[in-house]
């Protein structure tokens, strides 16, 4: 499809990004949200005729990150690290079944 | 000032100190609401006892956003999501000010995952603007700005996305700086867009506004994009020497009310010897849409680990782990967090990455080139912080579009890394507005230096509303 051409925002649409982000709408949020993207994505086209392909793009602000040494160091105890978990086991976080339907 | 404030703990002592802020706190915080979460009276006397006479800041009671990690300390985002989140450690910039003798008076409130620039996408309900109640105090970091304006603290941590500690600054009359990239780390910063954010200062004057930038900022081993940058003596820059230009496109795209403030300003600049240009930002009409694809991108990846499992959620049902994770995200986000999630998803998706991410990056090059060109010449770029007056509650929150527009003057510093300060300018109809400068990469003490001079010809410090003199 061209970059020109506008792109239809639509209930199926809508729900394979809830799939995507895992993101469960109602249906009334989902008319909202349906609209609200409609308008986004036409304020998003004014970049879609400017012709960049000779321009390289920066995804990071800085060239490049740097590693430190890789030493074992103290780090967050792991009591601290699963205080907020809603349910644990064994020095474990546990969740949901993954398996079977 | 701080300095003020540190001779009047020494003088009255810490009971005496932190009952007077309780007190002020107490007057005004229900009318303005700029807290999540406020230490009691006990802790903060114990806390202000140790720490007075260490380091720079002994004693020192400071505002820190919701979104800065502290050890033992509710941070919630301004989330339901995050309601009951206790931090299990400090971020770096929280032990920096600790080891300035630094004591944490509470937590702010903000936009949603500081998704916003009106602090209205708040779970826990907006702050009002000080200086009009039916106003909103702008964002995303508008409880940090509103507790320094109304001196309920002398001064506060925000972070800045695209603009949102130089936003409520401007609207409620205070100094902010969002500093270049790398120079503060953003170990324990909960993560919205990290190409993008940074955390940095809001202050009543430009004095303090350097002595918080210079506790925080430094090179930092858990953030690999810290860089080492330790200048910290910044100096008057002389005003008869210095070039400045005026972007164009966002002169003209500036309120009426606006411009008549900002006139004023650059009327009391030129009158120094400033020399004053209009330049031109070419590619200044693309920057907008690229930087909200650019965050929705990094925000729908970032947001992916609130699954309602590990970070403390009331709300947690047993089931599939597919439904599971969807029900949880369903009920613990709002609605503009969610937007900006679908959006994401949307523009990472296979057949639209390259027409709207790459293409976004690529327009962050061309801003990049084109500030590079007129920093050639000019010594710092110079506009209106927003582009209108403070908006009434609930004006602008109902359209994205409309609440996007209003990033449109800032958002340009954080897609290409530089600096930029926001320092009052002065009133219209009694709301503030407020000047934004934006300097070459790594050129903050110098953007500061010219705030320091700007104050003596402004008289922009210690600004306060009404409701709080």
């Amino acid at each position: 499809m061209s970059p020109q051409d506008e792109i239809e925002v639509t209930r199926d649409l809508i729900m394979k990004l809830e799939k995507l982000s895992m993101l469960q709408l109602t249906d009334e949020e989902r008319s909202r949200m349906k609209e609200d993207l409609r308008k986004i994505l036409k304020f998003f086209q004014t970049i879609a005729s400017l012709n960049l392909e000779e321009v390289e793009p920066t995804f990071h602000p800085l060239a490049q990150g740097k590693l430190r040494k890789d030493v074992v160091r103290p780090s967050l105890l792991r009591d601290l690290a699963l205080m907020n978990a809603v349910r644990g086991e064994g020095g474990y976080i546990k969740g949901p079944r993954t398996g079977g339907e | 000032m701080i300095q003020e404030e540190l001779n009047l703990l020494r003088n009255e002592g810490a009971e005496e100190y932190v009952a007077r802020k309780m007190e002020r706190i107490g007057k005004l915080e229900p009318k303005v609401h700029a807290f999540i979460t406020l230490r009691s009276q006990e802790e903060l006397v114990r806390e202000v006892k140790e720490n007075q006479g260490k380091g720079k800041l002994g004693g020192i009671l400071v505002a820190v956003k919701d979104n800065i990690s502290t050890y033992g300390l509710r941070t919630t985002c301004a989330s339901k999501m995050l309601e009951s989140y206790i931090a299990p450690y400090d971020a770096t910039v929280i032990e920096r000010l600790k080891a300035q003798g630094a004591v944490i008076l509470g937590k702010t409130n903000m936009d949603e995952f500081a998704m916003g620039s009106t602090t209205e996408t708040s779970y826990f309900g907006p702050t009002s603007n000080p200086w009009d109640l039916d106003r909103v105090p702008g964002g995303s970091s508008g409880g940090s700005a509103v507790a320094v304006s109304t001196s309920m603290s002398q001064i506060a941590l925000g972070s800045d996305t695209g603009g949102s500690i130089r936003a409520p600054a401007s609207f409620t009359g205070s100094f902010g700086l969002k500093p270049s990239y790398g120079t503060v780390s953003r170990y324990g910063l909960i993560a919205y867009a990290n190409s993008l954010e940074q955390i940095g200062p809001l202050a009543r004057n430009t004095e303090d506004l350097a002595t918080l930038y210079s506790a925080i900022a430094g090179e930092d081993e858990r953030d690999a994009t810290s860089i080492a940058f330790n200048e910290s003596s910044p100096s008057k820059v002389e005003l008869a020497r210095l070039r400045v230009g005026v972007i164009r496109e966002i002169y003209e795209a500036s309120a009426k009310e606006v411009k008549s403030v900002f006139d004023r300003a650059l009327d009391l600049l030129m009158s120094q010897g400033t020399a004053v240009e209009e330049v031109s930002l070419e590619h200044a009409e693309y920057a907008l849409p690229a930087y909200y694809i650019i965050a929705m991108s990094e925000a729908s990846s970032n947001l992916a680990r609130y699954d309602g499992l590990r970070y403390g959620f009331k709300e947690y049902q047993e089931g599939r782990w597919t439904e599971v994770y969807s029900m949880n995200r369903a009920k613990g986000f709002g609605t503009e967090v969610k937007r900006r999630i679908l959006m994401g998803s949307f523009i990472l998706s296979a057949g639209y990455y390259e027409q709207y991410y790459i293409k976004a990056l690529k327009i962050r090059s061309l801003i990049r080139k084109d500030l590079d060109q007129l920093f050639k010449r000019l010594d710092a770029l110079i506009t209106p912080t927003m582009p209108i007056l403070p908006p009434k509650k609930g004006e602008v929150i109902e359209d994205p579009i409309r609440m996007y527009a209003m990033d449109l003057n800032t958002v340009i510093a954080n897609l290409a890394g530089v600096p930029a300060i926001s320092v009052p300018a002065g009133l219209y109809g009694g709301l503030p507005v407020g000047i934004q400068m934006m300097g070459k990469y790594l050129s903050d003490y110098f953007l500061i230096g010219i705030s320091m001079s700007l104050e003596e010809i402004l008289h922009n410090a210690e600004m306060s509303p009404p409701l709080a003199s």
